[in-house]
């Protein structure tokens, strides 16, 4: 009989399902808190389940056809006729009930290639793609309904469907011209300009193989060049596109021909406002349009309700068009058309919407005075407006959109936090915003709580009970820590204590510099909040931390690629302190090649595809006549160092340290002929699964049962043992200053950023077996702070104990997931428990923590019978997502987690 | 085009979900794309129903005449926005 790593693991009483504080009940539990949406949310949510992920042409051929009509032009004003002439020719649609309109495309779930970017993937399946296309029948009904009718992803080809990039479906009609538009671009997008230039860096040979082999996870320059930031919508929500079209005319006039003693950008200002003029029209035409589409169907439809609210959508897209918006219906609509221009203009994951209900907060107390709208309409809108960010897909290659995001986008709405004179700033709004996350559970936008000890009680407690609806949002992000670390890395830049109040969380957990904004409507004056700030998305992205101890182990040669990936260092790792040497060496000529060639890439970016409508709306390039490849942002330092797997990695050197130099029980030879041979395991690729549950046994001696019971008896990290914890100390202690010895092409420093997303499962599956115990090709730890699955025996106080033993301030972030059966956090005694847990862990100085309210043997089940849980929302490493919509190594690795019984 | 060659994409009272399916307007209901379109069809504007639509090809490629440039292309491009459309 085959024997599996989990029934070994729970011989050694090293379940792969541990629970703490007790055990959970035979029978499944279900989550606490449950709430329904309105009967109208409820039907585009219905929709929403049974709609493809699909892309379309048609913002990619108009961009494309007026890109290559303005070959002459200079890059700024060619790429902003180029949006325009896009943005003014899509199509809207608008579906019967929606009260907020708007979306990237006509598809209800909806996105486009951007080949301007890249257009590698696709050329590269060119064959493959049109063959497939071409030799497509008539369609079977059949067929169709039953992937019509299922989950979002378009994994596989089907009728006249076709798969691309593993997720999105386009009709095959459309496909020769998908082919033919991304030819236009060979040789011209940012992915081939860039590749050009950066092979000139000396260091490339290094960098492509650490690309290859997947100790880097992505290249930021074009992939996603935008995004893990927060965005601004103060300029239109003050003066309206009109307005803003008035203004940059007006500074037009002023600055033409005129340096102003700026040598060399000077000059530039004038094609930025042009630029800016262009585009700012072209989205006025993109709103208008919604408005004429609305009054088409307001014209023909028969039901008085629906024609009504067709009239009324007409009214509002035509008003927004040029004007301030008036009510807060209005406002909230122009958000989201902003939301999703910017999403056109470029690939980006993770644009948040920032302190939405600060932002909206004028026209919701206007409004609730003046007696124009009720709280029930306000929360119609708010879930309505849920449905529009979780209809949101990001257009990307497989290893991106899958790998990494697991096909989510990162739209985090943060709340909470302190005013600009350092008062609590939650309002009544975000209570709203909180209650539309329960009645309308989806998966975008996800929530953030900016924690602050002066934040009152009810607002807690609001968001624990959101907590406890088991859809992973809110997260709790410690507001302090985030004010620290954002006064010292853009205090150079400016950032003082009042500016640095402003933040919000950009993407999953990113802290992003923010600036406040003084509004007027109506003659009051408000402060908002808003970003100020470049992508955090962008510098080196992500570092599979157990890969490179496997190299120092392996003097730099990569078994699974059989290749020698960094120099040899042929040293002979006779001491712990030469391997953590070795280590920090390796790492740092890592780092150091993956910042040059990204560099490169995204200096291609700025002067050939730079954002401008972004750059529009935030300060303070309008000011400045400056767009963001011109340092028009008001905060430039953002380009970060990114790790994943760190804790698998500390949990390695623990356990090498003991094992090998403290113990002597095993030489280093020993240990590596039993991470070569995976610990006598088969390797996962013959198992044909990277999940941990999965892995089999395959020798049968017992050559390596001794060795693999030390190591995964070695110290872990998350039990308050300072033999553990001081090695994730004397790492962090490195890494994070480690990281700003590097410069992005912005002149700014780089900075620590610790967070996994999915990229734990896809790096994972690249490395050995590792020192830890854990078996090849299986996934790592997630987050930063999360302990290995299994692994946190002494309960969640410990685990804070060894995830504060370092000082959090000194990087952006840091993750800490929790899952905890919903029997531990029930009724009202059981809210408070979690609110003093959560409180406990930012009172140590935890930067992140965020919670899985689940039951594991839902989660199980929900694997065996995918069909019953379409609904069904998991968090999983900074963002939440629909079960069914998530690889299976992720899925195991969830079920995996150690589940808290009791707080 | 005859009318068994006819999407319900290629439909006025179609509103779009995916790829695959879409809302029927005029029979409020949803239908799939590539099933027989019924009598209330009305012709979307595409660029393959305009009369600045040259040389087709059998992979639906052409040539737009409609501006100076004369770029390519694609029947099936939705054509409701553009200031040179002329329905055939």
């Amino acid at each position: 009989m085959v024997k599996k790593l989990a029934d070994i693991l729970a011989e050694k009483g090293l379940d792969i399902n541990f629970q703490y504080g007790g055990k959970a009940p035979e029978e499944m539990i279900d989550r606490e808190v449950k709430k329904e949406p309105f009967p109208r949310v409820k039907k585009l949510k219905d929709q929403y389940y049974a709609t493809l992920s699909s892309a379309s042409l048609e913002f990619p051929y108009w961009y494309t056809r007026k890109y290559k009509e303005l070959e002459h032009e200079i890059p700024v004003v060619r790429r902003a006729a180029a949006l325009k002439h896009a943005f003014s020719h899509i199509n809207p649609t608008i579906w019967p009930g929606e009260l907020i309109v708007g979306g990237k495309t006509y598809h209800y779930r909806g996105s486009f290639p951007m080949p301007w970017e890249s257009e590698g993937y696709y050329m590269a399946k060119e064959d493959e793609l049109y063959q497939s296309a071409l030799a497509k029948g008539s369609a079977s009904s059949g067929e169709l309904s039953r992937f019509g009718s299922g989950g979002g992803n378009v994994t596989k080809s089907f009728g006249k469907v076709t798969s691309i990039a593993g997720k999105f479906g386009i009709r095959s009609e459309e496909v020769p011209a998908l082919i033919r538009c991304a030819k236009e671009w060979v040789g011209k997008s940012v992915d081939d300009l860039g590749n050009k230039y950066e092979k000139m860096v000396p260091e490339y040979d290094i960098k492509e193989k650490v690309m290859r082999s997947l100790i880097c996870m992505f290249d930021s320059g074009f992939t996603l060049p935008l995004g893990r930031e927060v965005i601004n919508y103060y300029y239109p929500l003050q003066y309206g596109f009109g307005g803003l079209i008035e203004m940059c005319k007006e500074r037009k006039n002023e600055v033409a021909g005129r340096a102003d003693g700026d040598g060399v950008t000077g000059m530039d200002r004038l094609y930025f406002y042009d630029a800016a003029i262009m585009v700012l029209e072209g989205i006025q035409a993109w709103v208008k349009n919604y408005s004429k589409e609305a009054a088409r169907l307001a014209a023909i439809e028969e039901d008085p309700q629906q024609k009504k609210e067709y009239e009324e959508i007409a009214e509002i897209m035509d008003w927004i068009s040029t004007n301030q918006p008036r009510t807060f219906r209005e406002a909230l609509q122009m958000t989201c058309m902003i939301h999703f221009a910017v999403l056109n203009e470029d690939a980006i994951s993770g644009m948040s919407p920032g302190r939405v209900g600060q932002v909206l907060w004028p026209w919701f107390e206007q409004d609730m005075e003046a007696g124009r709208t009720d709280e029930g309409q306000v929360l119609e809108l708010l879930e309505c407006h849920r449905m529009k960010f979780t209809l949101i897909d990001c257009f990307a290659c497989t290893g991106v959109v899958g790998g990494v995001l697991s096909g989510n986008t990162f739209n985090n709405l943060s709340m909470g936090g302190l005013t600009k004179d350092g008062r609590p700033a939650c309002n009544r709004l975000e209570m709203l915003i909180i209650e539309a996350g329960m009645t309308n559970q989806t998966s975008q936008p996800t929530l953030s709580v900016l924690y602050d000890e002066k934040l009152p009680e009810d607002f807690l407690l609001k968001a624990i009970e959101c907590n406890k609806t088991g859809t992973g949002y809110p997260a709790w992000m410690n507001n302090q820590n985030a004010i620290q670390f954002l006064t010292k890395q853009y205090g150079p830049e400016g950032m003082d204590l009042e500016e640095a109040r402003s933040f919000a969380i950009g993407g999953c957990l990113e802290t992003s510099p923010c600036c406040w904004k003084e509004l007027t409507l109506n003659g009051k004056k408000y402060n908002i909040p808003g970003g100020a700030g470049q992508p955090t998305s962008v510098g080196v992205h992500f570092i599979a931390n157990p890969k490179v101890l496997e190299l120092v182990l392996f003097n730099g040669y990569d078994y699974r690629m059989k290749e020698q990936l960094l120099p040899p260092h042929n040293k002979k790792l006779e001491t712990y302190e030469e391997l953590e040497e070795t280590f920090k060496e390796y790492y740092e000529m890592i780092v150091d090649c993956l910042t040059t060639c990204n560099n490169i890439q995204h200096d291609i970016w700025r002067k050939q595809n730079m954002c401008l409508f972004l750059s529009i709306l935030k300060p303070d390039c309008l000011d400045k006549g400056q767009h963001i490849g011109n340092l028009g942002y008001r905060y430039n330092g953002t380009f970060n160092v990114e790790s994943c797997g760190q804790i698998t990695q500390v949990n390695s050197m623990v356990a090498i340290k003991k094992l090998v130099y403290d113990d002597k029980k095993y030489t280093l030879e020993e240990l590596k002929d039993a991470l070569m041979n995976n610990f006598g395991f088969k390797t996962a690729a013959e198992v044909d699964s990277f999940s941990l549950a999965a892995q089999e046994k395959k020798d049968e001696t017992g050559k390596y049962d001794e060795i693999h019971s030390d190591c995964l008896r070695a110290p872990k990290y998350g039990n308050d043992d300072p033999y553990a914890d001081q090695v994730l100390k004397d790492y962090e202690d490195w890494f994070c200053p480690m990281c700003t010895k590097y410069e992005s092409l912005y002149g700014r420093n780089l900075y620590s950023c610790q967070i996994s997303v999915s990229t734990h499962g896809p790096q994972g599956a690249a490395t050995l077996a590792s020192a830890d115990g854990r078996l090849a090709g299986t996934t790592y730890a997630d987050g930063s702070m999360s302990a290995y699955p299994g692994t946190d025996k002494s309960g969640p106080y410990a685990l804070f104990t060894s995830a504060t033993c370092w000082d959090h301030t000194q990087s952006q972030n840091s993750q800490m997931n929790l899952k905890l059966h919903p029997n531990a956090v029930k009724g009202l005694e059981g809210s408070k428990k979690l609110l003093d847990l959560t409180r406990a862990y930012m009172r140590r100085g935890g930067f992140h923590i965020q919670y899985n309210v689940v039951d594991s043997k839902v989660l199980k089940d929900a694997q065996e019978k995918p069909e019953n849980y379409r609904e069904l929302l998991v968090r999983v490493a900074g963002f939440t997502q629909y079960w069914v919509e998530i690889g299976k190594h992720i899925q195991d690795e969830v079920i995996a987690r150690t589940e808290y019984e009791g707080v | 085009m005859s009318k068994a060659e006819l999407r319900h994409d290629d439909c006025r009272n179609f509103i779009p979900i995916d790829v695959a399916k879409g809302f029927c307007n005029a029979k409020k209901m949803n239908v799939m794309i590539d099933t027989p379109v019924c009598g209330k069809f009305e012709a979307l504007p595409k660029c393959k129903n305009c009369a600045n639509f040259k040389d087709a090809t059998e992979d639906n490629m052409g040539k737009c005449v409609g501006f100076d440039d004369g770029y390519w292309a694609f029947a099936d491009l939705k054509a409701a926005n553009c200031e040179k459309y002329e329905a055939k």
